[in-house]
């Protein structure tokens, strides 16, 4: 990784600091900065809220020109998060695609924060969950509390 | 009035020159400023005798000459004087302006009026001393124009930018400033990103990086701009880049067109010569603002154009000319049979499939491994990041990278989450980091198979070496 991108992490990480986006704790390592761990709590008046929610985000190579990885180390039920033991995601900001240089970091945490309020249901990466959403709001209601009971507490 | 001592007027003088530091003292009683002229609109100037308008957002200051008789303010006006390098200003206006000194001293009954009069110029001068255009005679345009790009220059160099990318605040020498846009980066970053982009073959990424570019079309995709060449140059990137810019550009709208056919010569392989590709020349010179990343290639038209008068007679099928000539090495060729031309009125030869270089064939083999082709347009594709679910750069459709399965575009992820699909169940994410060409992708579906047969194949070769070796 070239100078100037570590140096842009170290700024990114900088302003996250000075500005801590709220619902959320960074535990970054200066040794190993290209991958943040992140703390998420799920927001108020959703089906996550209580949960503790563990993201991986890692830098590429390329970053700020290629977008970050970001995945899901703690279980969720979610239409936009992979439902296996990867729990990626793939849409909107993070997709190649539609990544541009001068996004952020707390620009991708803050869609992810939304999409646990609001989920996505037409680029929905586990469909059967969508469906779920879409058609029996309770049912998923239900399942992604159990889920959070389950998983994270 | 003068007070014992001090005069009143090189109090005055003083003053100003407090406010306005560039203000020079000529004489006791005499000084003269520059009032720089930078209009908020630029101001349309057309030159005589061609009828071309240029926006000019700096033109050669305003000279101020101010000489105060020895009864100023008291009694006499101010005597003032202005003046423009290249007189651009026409002198009805500069007569107006200098009149105006004497109406705000009027106004000011016999106060001070100079800081008065110097504000009333400068706030002027925003509005372009309220002209609204502007003609003037083709000898000074070109001393006018440098004048606005230099000061323009200037000021961006000594302004600083916070530079989106590294955001780190740059200063504007170490900027640049898109042409189209305006967005400014840092040149560092703009290099390491166009290069990166070019270098990959990323073409249609050349362009501008900001999240504000590219405007969301009806139809909800976005379209943006691809950057000249020229441009490029002026970034500065350095010229083979620029020139490996241009040339995949143009092949790739070379690839896009199916009427267009490769010459058979194994060694040179170009593409036949026409007139919709123009060939690369100078990249120094293309400014071309061409720049949707896909046109739609029209269909070759059956119909032949009508020419008044004499009816040409046409040979064969209309639109089957089959002589076709290489771009690259001049061979004249038949489009049909590949064959060197061999005249309208011979038929075509079967030609024979396999002639292919050993170099060809090397990286033919590499394709058939390593690539995944799109299932509408059969472009071979190489995933170089993210998630399995591919969108054909070439015809946007969306495809498995694993198994090259049509996916359909309202649920594309809905073939990774089937357990039904055995060789791509849960494997959106697999080899994120991208397809480096080394067989490390295990693909599914038909591909898996034949990847598998193949791996195989090589396998009981290996068996056999070693058996035959331990044998003799």
């Amino acid at each position: 990784m070239s100078a100037s991108a570590k140096k842009r992490i170290m700024r990114e990480y900088g302003e996250c600091m000075t500005e801590k986006p709220a619902g959320m704790k960074i535990n970054f390592d200066e040794q190993n900065m290209t991958k943040w761990e992140v703390l998420m709590d799920g927001p108020d008046g959703s089906a996550y809220a209580g949960g503790h929610f563990k993201l991986e985000i890692v830098f590429p190579n390329e970053y700020p020109f290629k977008p970050p990885v970001v995945s899901f180390r703690t279980k969720i039920y979610h239409p936009n998060v992979s439902n296996d033991d990867k729990g990626s995601m793939c849409l909107g900001l993070l997709r190649p695609d539609e990544w541009k240089p001068p996004n952020k970091v707390v620009a991708v945490l803050r869609l992810i924060q939304s999409l646990m309020v609001e989920p996505n249901i037409d680029d929905a990466i586990e469909p059967s969950i969508g469906n779920e959403y879409k058609e029996n709001r309770k049912e998923f209601e239900k399942n992604a509390k159990d889920w959070v009971k389950r998983y994270a507490k | 009035m003068a007070t014992a001592g001090e005069d009143e007027r090189t109090e005055e003088l003083e003053t100003l020159q407090s406010i306005y530091p560039e203000l020079v003292i000529d004489a006791p009683f005499a000084a003269h400023i520059d009032l720089p002229v930078a209009p908020t609109v630029p101001l349309p100037v057309s030159f005589e005798p061609i009828q071309e308008v240029h926006r000019i957002a700096y033109l050669p200051p305003l000279r101020l000459h101010l000489a105060l008789p020895a009864d100023y303010p008291a009694e006499a006006p101010p005597k003032v004087k202005l003046s423009t390098s290249l007189s651009w200003l026409p002198p009805d206006t500069v007569e107006k302006l200098e009149k105006e000194a004497h109406a705000l001293w009027e106004e000011y009954s016999g106060g001070q009026v100079l800081f008065a009069y110097v504000s009333y110029l400068q706030e002027a001068a925003e509005t372009a001393f309220g002209l609204s255009e502007l003609t003037l005679l083709d000898s000074v345009q070109n001393e006018l124009l440098q004048y606005s790009k230099r000061m323009k220059r200037e000021l961006f160099d000594k302004e600083t930018f916070d530079c989106e990318v590294c955001l780190e605040p740059k200063k504007g020498s170490v900027c640049y400033r898109m042409e189209r846009c305006n967005h400014v980066f840092c040149v560092q970053c703009l290099q390491d990103y166009l290069n990166n982009c070019i270098e990959e073959g990323d073409v249609n990424n050349v362009k501008c990086m900001s999240t504000d570019c590219g405007k969301t079309m009806p139809n909800g995709k976005k379209k943006e701009r691809l950057l000249s060449p020229k441009e490029l140059l002026r970034i500065p990137l350095p010229l083979q880049a620029v020139e490996r810019y241009a040339k995949i550009k143009r092949k790739k709208k070379i690839e896009a067109d199916p009427t267009i056919i490769y010459c058979p010569r194994s060694w040179c392989q170009g593409a036949m010569r026409t007139d919709k590709y123009p060939k690369i020349k100078d990249v120094r010179e293309m400014d071309d603002s061409d720049s949707e990343p896909e046109e739609p290639v029209e269909p070759p038209s059956d119909k032949q154009p009508t020419v008044s008068g004499l009816e040409k007679r046409m040979v064969g099928v209309a639109g089957m000319d089959r002589l076709a000539v290489c771009e690259d090495c001049t061979l004249a060729f038949c489009k049909v049979c590949l064959a060197s031309w061999h005249g309208d009125f011979v038929r075509c030869e079967p030609r024979d499939k396999n002639q292919l270089t050993e170099e060809d064939q090397a990286s033919l083999n590499y394709i058939m491994r390593n690539t995944s082709p799109c299932p509408t347009c059969s472009v071979p594709c190489q995933k170089s990041y993210g998630c399995n679910h591919m969108t054909c750069f070439q015809c946007k459709s969306h495809f498995c990278y694993l198994c090259g399965a049509w996916l359909p575009p309202e649920n594309p992820y809905g073939h990774f989450s089937n357990p039904r699909n055995k060789g791509c169940f849960n494997r959106l994410m697999d080899l994120v980091e991208g397809d480096m060409g080394e067989g490390e992708v295990q693909f599914g579906g038909a591909r898996g198979a034949e990847q598998m047969a193949d791996f195989w194949e090589q396998e009981a070769m290996r068996i056999q070496n070693e058996l035959n070796a331990q044998d003799s």
